[in-house]
């Protein structure tokens, strides 16, 4: 019987939390389908159903455009990070001696610096090397920002790999590139999932240094696309479109997630476990 | 001998060296540089454009104690990195345990708490405005509909409110993530051990904090530690909902420096705000680690 209560008691605190959770999402999504007009009580859940706000919300974001724009930065940050983490981790976990220990420190140090701090210096170093800015120039910035995670995580996969796989490639003389390609680079599959997954995730909503460096509106990604709406906040007939906004923003991520949702789950405690 | 022979690098030669050489290039011209620049910039009156600025010394570091804003400012993201590390700890450490038994719905109730964790800083700072917009916000309509007055609440119009008030949305959008993470540190938990205080006859409470604690130690430190570097660097909420106020009151390290340097246009000023954070953050997290794994040791 006291087990039975117990039980009562959990389920009502989780359900509970969630409602609180997700009271705002529900009541964006709600809003979102509503027209200026409608001035009820936003408590009342999805007694309208207008794409209105949808409408004016795509048209002012350029949703296509900057859709594509935020999948080709990220996919393409992405990428390369995959590729020049699993490099740099390559020595610092196979060397065994002080300098790769030292080259491992030196990049974690990069993890707690905040970009705020940086930022300048680093809007004109890109000055000095003529980087222009355009939709790609954030993308430099997506990539140095996280190897540090990368390089640390992959280090720590790539010292689970026997080293005995190695030495018998050697001797049967495969080149150093080829080891790493072929040999050790698929055996990190898992942390490549998480690599890709969390960083993935910060490039795509990140939307301080598009803010930064990308000047022109066509060339915006979702994220900065959003700050456009920051000024709409004072007009209470425009939180519709703004709500509106949000869901479209909010919502390729959503989609990915529901598909991969084990992959997000393990990615990320694979990422922070293994770290 | 066997180390030997690894020691002596036929198979890991030193040119693996060359593997780094991207990560390297980039990691020092867009990160390690700037860094160091900043320590030049704090000693001169540079505002960001022109580059004919003078040496003033230690001038840019008396201003800002002076004006009382570096102290301001550490104090609140002092208290910010506090509140965000207790409650996405706590909270998230109650529902991983309650979501690691046996329960109906576990993947819906996990599913809910993670998505806030996939929305961009800046939707989150968007639907939260609306949550705490006086009159007729979410919280207000909630208040209104329980018989309260909700139109005299403006939790984010109040210095004595608004750093909590965000700091609660960082906690409701991470929470998800620490949640996450100490689920699967619960998971490695052998379930023998507990089986074995259960037979002894441990209560619950003392199964949580005699094994299942102990055990989870290094998860522990993770989120503590990802939090506090979070808190640290907390700087979407302040931009996105409050612009550093009402006042100074939610005006952290980071927001002050962008501030400084982007509206204010003085580089040198926020060069002197950089470097103080530095040394904080840098100090921070050594003193954190060499806490953290004495403490694992002990355990």
């Amino acid at each position: 019987m006291r087990k039975k209560i117990a039980k009562c008691v959990l389920y009502f605190l989780l359900i509970l939390y969630s409602v609180v959770t997700v009271m705002p999402l529900l009541i964006v999504v709600s809003s979102s389908f509503r027209t200026t007009g409608n001035m009820t009580s936003p408590l009342s859940l999805f007694i309208e159903f207008s794409l209105d706000s949808y409408k004016a919300a795509f048209t002012k974001m350029n949703y296509i455009n900057e859709f594509i724009n935020s999948l080709l930065t990220t996919g393409g940050s992405v990428i390369v990070i995959v590729l020049i983490a699993t490099m740099a981790a390559y020595p610092i976990a196979r060397i065994k001696r002080k300098s790769s220990k030292m080259l491992y420190y030196f990049f974690i140090a990069g993890l707690v610096i905040p970009a705020q701090m940086v930022i300048v210096p680093i809007a004109q170093m890109f000055g000095r090397l003529n980087i222009p800015n355009t939709r790609f120039t954030p993308m430099i910035m997506f990539i140095t920002c996280s190897l540090p995670f990368s390089t640390f995580l992959y280090t720590g996969f790539m010292k689970g790999v026997p080293v005995e796989i190695e030495e018998v490639a050697y001797m049967e003389g495969a080149s150093l590139w080829k080891r790493f390609s072929q040999i050790v680079f698929p055996l990190l599959k898992p942390a490549t999932v998480s690599v890709v997954i969390t960083q993935g995730l910060w490039i795509w909503n990140d939307y301080f240094f598009p803010m930064v460096f990308v000047t022109k509106r066509s060339q915006y990604s979702i994220p900065v696309g959003m700050i456009q709406f920051l000024g709409d906040r004072e007009n209470p007939a425009q939180w519709n479109t703004l709500f509106a906004a949000c869901v479209l923003c909010a919502l390729p991520l959503i989609l990915v997630f529901m598909v991969l949702q084990k992959q997000f789950i393990n990615g990320i405690a694979a990422g922070a476990v293994k770290g | 001998m066997k180390k030997k022979f690894r020691g002596a690098s036929l198979v890991m030669p030193d040119r693996m060296y060359f593997f780094v050489t991207p990560a390297l290039v980039l990691f020092l011209v867009f990160w390690v540089y700037p860094v160091l620049q900043l320590f030049y910039y704090s000693v001169t009156n540079f505002n960001g454009v022109n580059y004919n600025y003078d040496f003033v010394g230690f001038k840019n570091y008396a201003r800002i104690i002076q004006e009382g804003s570096l102290i301001n400012a550490i104090k609140n993201t002092f208290i910010y990195t506090v509140i965000i590390v207790v409650g996405s700890n706590l909270l998230g450490l109650a529902l991983a345990m309650l979501l690691n038994m046996k329960i109906i719905g576990k993947t819906v109730f996990r599913t809910m708490s993670y998505i806030p964790a996939l929305f961009s800083a800046i939707v989150v700072g968007f639907i939260w405005s609306y949550v705490y917009m006086p009159g007729s916000g979410m919280l207000a309509a909630l208040l209104n509909a329980v018989g309260l007055d909700g139109s005299t609440v403006n939790l984010l119009g109040n210095f004595k409110t608004a750093l909590y008030s965000i700091a609660v949305v960082d906690i409701w959008k991470n929470v998800g993530t620490t949640m996450i993470i100490y689920l699967a540190g619960l998971q490695t938990v052998d379930e023998s051990l507990l089986e074995a205080g259960k037979i002894d006859g441990c209560t619950e409470w003392q199964l949580i904090r005699k094994i299942k604690l102990p055990l989870i130690s290094a998860t522990i430190t993770i989120n503590v530690v990802l939090n506090v570097i979070a808190g640290l660097k907390s700087f979407d909420y302040s931009f996105i909902m409050t612009n550093g106020g009402p006042g100074k009151a939610t005006q952290t390290l980071m927001y002050i420096i962008f501030k400084t340097a982007f509206n204010d246009q003085m580089m040198g000023k926020a060069s002197a705000f950089s470097v103080v954070s530095f040394i904080l953050i840098i100090a921070i997290t050594i003193a954190m680690l060499r806490f953290m794994n004495k403490r694992e040791v002990e355990l």
